[in-house]
């Protein structure tokens, strides 16, 4: 891996900017990726908690228990995010992957 | 004067203890007797007095009484209006902080320099407005410290442990889970994990929701119309609760304010430990998240160190035994061992390694010569569990020509994806024009021992740097003017 520092501003926009811009506020930049983002707020019918968690279901147990430990640790630390929208989606996440490890793994 | 004092600033109670000559910590009680104090403030209406602790709870008059404003801490836009005017939650933290100040400095002698402590997974800006609200009360912040590596601290000194423990730390309002080394007087902390928004309170949530639907269906009426009303009940769910921990059964009798009769409440523990499974469950979550960022397993753990009120459920204790397979410790008072703990943490720091709790780094493209692709992600420069202080550079190259401004964003957060991660700060650096791609820029991270961030960023073929330590704009965040100004303020309040 090779990491190139790249002027954010330019690399979102695709535009060739050559003027300096003034400085956007903190969260600014959190949004417009938010944006850039697979569209998750679309009005959808309701997914269940195994789609939320993108378990399949020929998912051999131990994929499934990895990757509810990832998306523990993602949505655990979103639920302290700034972005009051995630935080609302970690809150919804969270029971979700609760739901899915006491369906596949028993209850504690 | 009081040299060595710890104060564990809670989402529910809130403790001050100091260091006794002898060497051991003592909790100092509050002018109305007692040794911990609810974390409520109440503003009354007739009298220029903000109420403090178990006055200020009981009081009754809900929309001029404030609750757990330890949740908001981390909220930049959080804000409280009483009588028109605008409260910060660094400013309803510093009313409880001055009370114990205040109070307990009378016991104790004169409080000018404390330890706070502050949940394990408390994000920049929460640490920051906690280092504010104990400016605003007068004292000066010698360390924030975790709470569970000030619980770690103090079972340490008391039980005289040696190896790994696991503090598992389930308060009011959240849960924390720290993994450390004990060694004689020397501690090594591995890692903390917390959750926010995961304790005993929620629980009491639950318990009303329980209590509201029985009510319900015997009289047919809704068991509460108001807050007032509400919160009357939500502490009779906490008794209730708390009574669970000791007995299989328990009833209590209730009833509405709009005169629809009395309901008899019958709860087992049984089915109290099936409504609060799901929480539990997420806290085992962290456990094993706390266990994998040390690389260890629940074998590899001597001791499981319990603290928090919510410990005392009986079924968190089977659940760590189930887990660890051996029986959890108490950390004597579960309720006052952070800041006893605290209280000697302000003495012992400088054996106790500490590591960074959060990763921080910036949003760079990041291109991947297997697949070659090219995306933006989150590239860490300080990863989670670095031992502190501790500061790390990573180099970045331009990748246009004539780049004339250089932005940095700093990111708090250790996952890849962007979207997963906060933008915390911003440093731009003009840089000269008319210069190809590929110029090397240096990003340094440096974080402190309070766990707080600063950034500098080299661009090293014109030698422009610029460094900044990050700040929050926001209307529940002060500026540095506003924080002197509400200060002096604050100091002529009375407060009781």
């Amino acid at each position: 891996m090779f990491k190139i520092f790249k002027n954010i501003s330019k690399s979102l926009g695709g535009g060739k900017a050559t003027e300096s811009k003034p400085a956007a506020k903190a969260g600014s930049l959190l949004d417009k990726v938010n944006k850039g983002a697979p569209a998750t707020a679309k009005a959808e019918p309701p997914r269940t908690p195994e789609e939320l968690c993108g378990i399949t279901p020929k998912m051999p147990k131990d994929e499934i228990r990895a990757q509810l430990k990832l998306l523990f640790r993602r949505y655990n630390r979103s639920a302290s995010s700034l972005d009051a929208k995630l935080r609302g989606e970690a809150d919804k996440m969270l029971d979700a992957i609760v739901q899915v490890r006491e369906k596949h793994f028993g209850e504690i | 004067m009081a040299e060595h004092v710890g104060i564990d600033l809670g989402t529910t109670l809130s403790g001050l203890a100091y260091l006794k000559p002898d060497g051991n910590p003592e909790i100092v009680p509050n002018a109305d007797g007692e040794r911990l104090t609810p974390s409520v403030v109440f503003f009354d209406s007739h009298e220029d007095v903000k109420l403090v602790g178990s006055a200020a709870r009981d009081g009754g008059e809900p929309d001029r009484t404030i609750f757990q404003i330890k949740r908001h801490m981390d909220d930049p836009e959080h804000l409280v209006e009483i009588d028109g005017k605008k409260w910060t939650p660094a400013e309803i933290s510093a009313l409880i902080l001055s009370k114990l100040k205040r109070e307990c400095s009378k016991i104790c002698g004169d409080i000018t320099e404390v330890v706070i402590t502050v949940p394990a997974n408390f994000n920049e800006l929460a640490r920051k407005s906690t280092i504010a609200a104990a400016e605003m009360a007068g004292m000066k912040v010698r360390r924030l410290v975790n709470e569970p590596t000030a619980a770690a601290v103090y079972y340490a000194h008391s039980q005289g442990v040696k190896g790994r423990v696991l503090v598992y730390d389930l308060g009011g309002g959240t849960l924390d889970t720290t993994i450390l080394e004990v060694d004689g007087e020397h501690i090594k902390i591995l890692t903390s994990e917390g959750a926010r928004h995961l304790g005993g309170s929620n629980f009491d949530d639950l318990l009303l929701e329980a209590y509201a639907d029985q009510y319900k269906k015997q009289t047919g009426a809704t068991l509460y119309s108001d807050e007032r009303h509400r919160r009357r009940v939500l502490h009779a769910t906490e008794d209730a609760k708390k009574m669970l921990s000791k007995l299989q059964r328990v009833n209590d009798t209730v009833a509405n304010d709009q005169n629809s009769g009395i309901a008899r409440i019958d709860l087992t523990r049984d089915h109290f430990e099936k409504m609060i499974r799901h929480m539990l469950t997420r806290t085992v979550f962290l456990v094993e998240q706390a266990l994998d960022s040390a690389k260890l397993k629940p074998s590899d753990i001597d001791h499981v160190v319990l603290v928090g009120g919510s410990t005392r459920i009986p079924k968190v204790k089977t659940m760590l035994e189930k887990m660890f397979g051996k029986t959890p410790k108490s950390c004597g008072n579960v309720d006052e061992c952070v800041a006893l703990g605290a209280a000697l943490f302000a003495k012992k720091s400088a054996r106790i390694q500490e590591v960074c709790n959060a990763s921080y780094g910036t949003l760079a493209m990041v291109y991947n010569a297997k697949t070659k692709e090219e995306k933006l992600m989150n590239s860490i420069v300080i990863p989670k569990n670095s031992i502190i202080p501790c500061s790390r550079t990573q180099v970045y190259q331009t990748s246009e020509d004539n780049e004339r401004v250089i932005e940095v964003d700093i990111t708090q957060g250790e996952d890849e994806d962007a979207k997963f991660v906060d933008v915390i700060g911003r440093i731009t650096l003009d840089v000269p024009p008319n210069r190809a791609k590929g110029c090397e820029v240096a990003v340094t991270f440096s974080y402190d021992e309070n766990q707080r961030v600063r950034a500098l960023v080299v661009d090293k073929q014109s030698g422009r740097s610029k460094e900044v330590a990050v700040t929050y704009k926001g209307a529940g965040v002060l500026s540095d003017e506003e924080l002197k100004r509400r200060s002096q303020h604050l100091r002529a309040m009375r407060i009781e």
